[in-house]
């Protein structure tokens, strides 16, 4: 045996020595970025038929109105036209919401907002059903409008939909409110108001149909594909199994693919196909996205706040309005998922929440990366600089001093276990940045560029909790050459998410992540796994993963045990070779178990299931533990303000995470690239502007993201690692988290730099420069 | 309407093709010549993803009418997909996870690539202007940066 040969043999004994973490924790290169580096044709407005028709929407008018007529003869007979479709075109039911009944696929006798449907034409050119759609006549009469979530909460408000304007009202309430004020030395009262944010996946919302055997082939970009078919099998009347849904790769995603506008274009494009015989495309333009698609709610938070002097929490009273616009979506979970946030993550023995999310007749809100986690924790810890200027202590001081850590418990009454990895993030980035020696440097600045620090920290509870039940599916099947197939309902809209799966199982597996290939999620072929949103792929997902590399790897020692002609318990795979442990020199590679197996007819074809425990919610008390585990995160900022005109700019953002175990680094690391500067456009940028109900700026000229140039010249990121019980390998997760902290940041980094306090988002220089009281 | 014949050169090819004078470069470009990396997020000229070289500049083809690219010679990635820069290029996005969802990096790669061609080892403060028209969502642009800046002063 040659030296090389003994040495690779020696290396694959270590390398079983690690089982089946052997790829975990590394940065393994994504299996799905080829294609996209390439320029391939992968979206879904790439793979349409060529005989395909084009659908485009008439939209309300009016924010508050009756339909008194609609009239589309006109529209019907412009040139290139083949179909209006109206109410009337629907043979199941017109309803294209998520959970509480109440949208209209097409708006029928009455429109609540602008981004209400009235109807979609279908022509053979984009640009014709553009022209026609304006000869489609609508008349109106209006009804007073409400905007303001507050204001429709009264008794005298308009009634969006019958059954009032609250949608959902939720409470969290911990120990004695009126006790924990009397407790108090001091109590600090705020108000924090945050907008409109568009989430602006860089590919809109599109979704092409075709008709095909008295079934109907969707493909389209999407987060949860077995929600889509169920809208669209609502709307056509038929049952789930008739309507295949393919998930095309989706250029971003970011929640309001997860929420109802993808069951919109793709029940538009169904109805469509089936009535013409046509592909039909409804690809939204960017315009009728920002309109018609959810947002993130705008708030109005309400913080009371009782501290002893010496910094202890005593009480925190929250009140959260959600502006939930036309139709309550998955806003009925956001507010949830705000409302036990609130407070920030902080031991405080008396809390009393109320979060409400209200009807108005802006456009509707939803889904939105965070999920109300950046409105609740701009204004708990915009709060928590607000408390520390009173007390005239350090904001850090004052969060070590109240902060969740192993053994403290959160407003819901939940107890932090060791996973609780908030101090080490903290003490991550105050190392990191400096913190102690800059914030005594900038406490005695004169002249007109003043430098500021700021800290924002929070928790976030993991994957759906009390949002529903947490399961997921994955499939492997191993063809004849040894390629391993991933298939699952969960989907990829960029994370890598999906590729970690891949990571997951070639772990387990013991078989070079090279061989894997990722199936298009299809609702024929792959069972339903729950919705993919609440960041919680890798942690719920990697669970099922690992399942089903378990039993494959159980099948294909079996099969290799032959090959090798030894005991079961004697196989090891690692790295794409089987061996017996007891006569390593003898190999058989993966691609000749796979051969074998498909000769002998052994069947290599898995599927594994995941559910995390159940947790606890108790609407009645308030109380509970409704996640099984937490990611925490901590973040300093660190700006320059020109107070002479407000101008400020971000010098730079240390942030760290605990996200239980990071899978894949580098992956972890673009989320929380991403996810940092989607929040610092929310934080100081970004604002889709509505006036009485009409969005003044569904445009990507008026409305500004991000670009390379508005990005800190130097971003930190630092992953810590405390693992949750639940996710897999203890991973936690962290799409989410990281558009959260930017804002609250900021803000605390300017009142530090210039005494003033901007507490309604977005942060510009303008209202830095009126809060500089000059 | 009257449909104009024009011939345009697409990645190496003289191609001759009808068009109408409302129609975009863009629509051209994916639906009669199938290329499909240029990609439209806006419509508006605003995002930068549908953005080619034509004659050697880059510009937004979804801002320009199909016939102005008469008698002109028009590159797309799918042009450039074995040039040896463009090649690094790719290879440097896939080493920095730099194509989450990918909508953005084909137009990414250009500006890239356009960059590089001008200035063969850019700072990444160069790298960040070439880029500054051409929005991305999901990276927060840094590996972007860092896979463009990387393959300066490779070749």
């Amino acid at each position: 045996m040659s030296v090389s040969v003994e040495s690779y043999i020696t290396d694959l004994q270590k390398k079983a020595e690690r089982g089946e973490l052997l790829y975990i924790g590394k940065s393994l290169k994504r299996i799905d970025d080829l294609e996209k580096v390439l320029g391939s044709p992968i979206y879904t407005n790439d793979l349409i038929p060529r005989n395909t028709l084009y659908a485009k929407l008439v939209l309300s008018k009016y924010p508050h109105a009756w339909i008194r007529s609609l009239n589309v003869s006109a529209a019907a007979s412009h040139p290139g036209v083949h179909l209006i479709l109206t109410y009337m075109d629907v043979p199941g039911i017109n309803e294209s919401a998520a959970i509480v009944p109440d949208r209209p696929l097409f708006a029928h006798e009455k429109v609540r907002s602008t981004g209400d449907i009235i109807a979609a034409v279908v022509a053979e050119k984009e640009i014709r059903a553009m022209e026609a759609r304006e000869l489609v006549k609508v008349e109106y009469d209006p009804i007073k409008p409400v905007f303001d979530p507050i204001e429709a909460m009264g008794a005298d408000a308009p009634k969006i939909h019958e059954g009032g304007n609250v949608a959902k009202h939720i409470r969290v309430a911990k120990g004695n409110i009126e006790a924990g004020f009397n407790d108090a030395d001091i109590i600090v009262e705020n108000t924090y108001r945050t907008q409109f944010q568009d989430a602006v996946s860089m590919e809109t919302e599109t979704a092409f149909a075709i008709p095909r055997d008295g079934r109907i082939l969707i493909m389209g970009s999407m987060q949860s594909p077995h929600n889509t078919q169920a809208s669209v099998a609502k709307v056509l009347g038929w049952p789930l199994e008739n309507v295949e849904v393919i998930q095309a790769v989706t250029g971003g995603a970011f929640g309001p693919k997860s929420d109802e506008t993808p069951g919109d274009v793709a029940s538009i494009a169904a109805l469509g196909a089936l009535k013409t015989g046509k592909p039909v495309l409804m690809s939204m333009s960017r315009r009728e996205s920002m309109i018609a698609h959810t947002k993130r709610h705008p708030s109005i938070i309400k913080h009371r706040t009782g501290v002893k002097s010496d910094g202890t929490l005593t009480a925190s009273k929250v009140e959260i309005y959600l502006n939930g616009g036309a139709y309550a979506s998955l806003g009925v979970l956001v507010i949830v998922r705000a409302t036990f946030h609130a407070n920030g993550p902080y031991e405080i023995p008396n809390v009393l929440n109320d979060g409400y999310k209200v009807y108005t007749n802006d456009t509707y809100a939803g889904s939105f990366r965070g999920f109300g986690a950046p409105q609740a924790i701009f204004a708990a810890e915009s709060q928590m600089d607000e408390i520390a200027r009173k007390l005239n202590m350090d904001p850090l001081d004052l969060r070590l001093m109240n902060m969740l850590r192993p053994g403290k418990r959160t407003s819901t009454g939940q107890l932090m276990d060791d996973s609780c990895g908030l101090p080490e993030c903290v003490d991550a980035v105050v190392k990191s940045s400096d913190y102690r020696k800059k914030a005594s440097e900038y406490s005695n600045q004169g002249g007109k560029l003043r430098r500021g620090i700021g800290i924002a920290l929070l928790h976030h509870g993991n994957a759906l909790g009390p949002e529903g039940n947490d399961y997921a599916y994955v499939h492997l099947s191993v063809d004849k050459k040894g390629r391993v197939h991933l298939g699952t309902g969960l989907t990829e809209y960029g994370t890598g998410a999906i590729s970690g799966l891949a990571q997951i199982a070639s772990s387990v597996l013991g078989v070079p992540v090279e061989y894997f290939v990722i199936d298009r999620p299809d609702t024929d072929r792959h069972k339903e796994s729950g919705p993919t949103v609440a960041s919680r792929v890798t942690a719920i997902g990697g669970n099922a993963s690992r399942n089903a590399a378990l039993k494959l790897r159980d099948r294909a020692i079996a099969v290799a045990s032959k090959l090798l002609e030894c005991p079961l318990s004697k196989v090891k795979i690692v790295d794409g070779y089987a061996f017996s442990e007891d006569n390593p020199e003898k190999m058989v590679s993966w691609d000749e178990i796979a051969r074998e197996a498909h000769d002998a007819s052994v069947d290599l074809n898995v599927i594994g299931y995941y559910m995390a425990p159940r947790c606890s919610w108790d609407d009645s008390t308030g109380l509970g533990s409704p996640y099984n585990q937490y990611t925490f995160g901590a973040a300093i900022a660190e700006v320059e303000v020109d107070i002479d005109t407000g101008l400020f700019k971000i010098l730079n953002y240390h942030v760290a995470f605990d996200v239980g175990r990071a899978i894949n680094p580098k992956n972890v690391i673009g989320q929380i690239y991403g996810g940092s500067v989607q929040g610092i456009g929310y934080g100081i940028m970004e604002e889709l502007v509505h006036i009485n109900g009409q969005v003044i700026n569904p445009n990507l000229k008026d409305y500004y993201i991000p670009t390379s140039m508005d990005i800190p010249d130097k971003m930190t990121p630092i992953i810590v690692e405390k693992q949750g019980a639940m996710g897999i390998y203890g991973a936690k997760v962290i799409a989410e988290p990281p558009v959260v902290l930017p804002a609250p940041a900021i803000r605390n980094a300017i009142l530090n730099a210039t005494g003033g306090s901007v507490n309604d988002l977005p942060v510009t220089s303008e209202k830095v420069y009126k809060a500089l009281k000059h | 309407m009257s449909n104009i014949l024009i011939s345009v050169k697409v990645n190496g090819t003289e191609r001759e093709v009808l068009v109408e004078p409302e129609d975009r470069l863009i629509d051209v470009l994916r639906d009669d010549f199938g290329l499909k990396s240029p990609k439209e997020g806006c419509g508006t000229g605003d995002c930068g993803l549908c953005t080619v070289i034509m004659d050697g500049k880059p510009i937004l083809s979804c801002i320009t009418p199909a016939f102005q690219a008469r008698g002109r010679e028009i590159v797309t990635l799918e042009g450039l997909n074995n040039d040896p820069l463009m090649k690094n290029i790719e290879t440097s996005f896939r080493d920095h996870h730099a194509a989450q969802c990918g909508f953005c990096t084909p137009a990414m790669e250009i500006m890239g690539y356009d960059l590089l061609k001008k200035v063969k080892k850019p700072s990444k403060e160069e790298v960040k202007v070439a880029i500054s028209g051409t929005l991305c969502r999901c990276t927060g642009y840094y590996d972007i940066i860092d896979s463009i800046y990387d393959v300066g002063g490779t070749e």
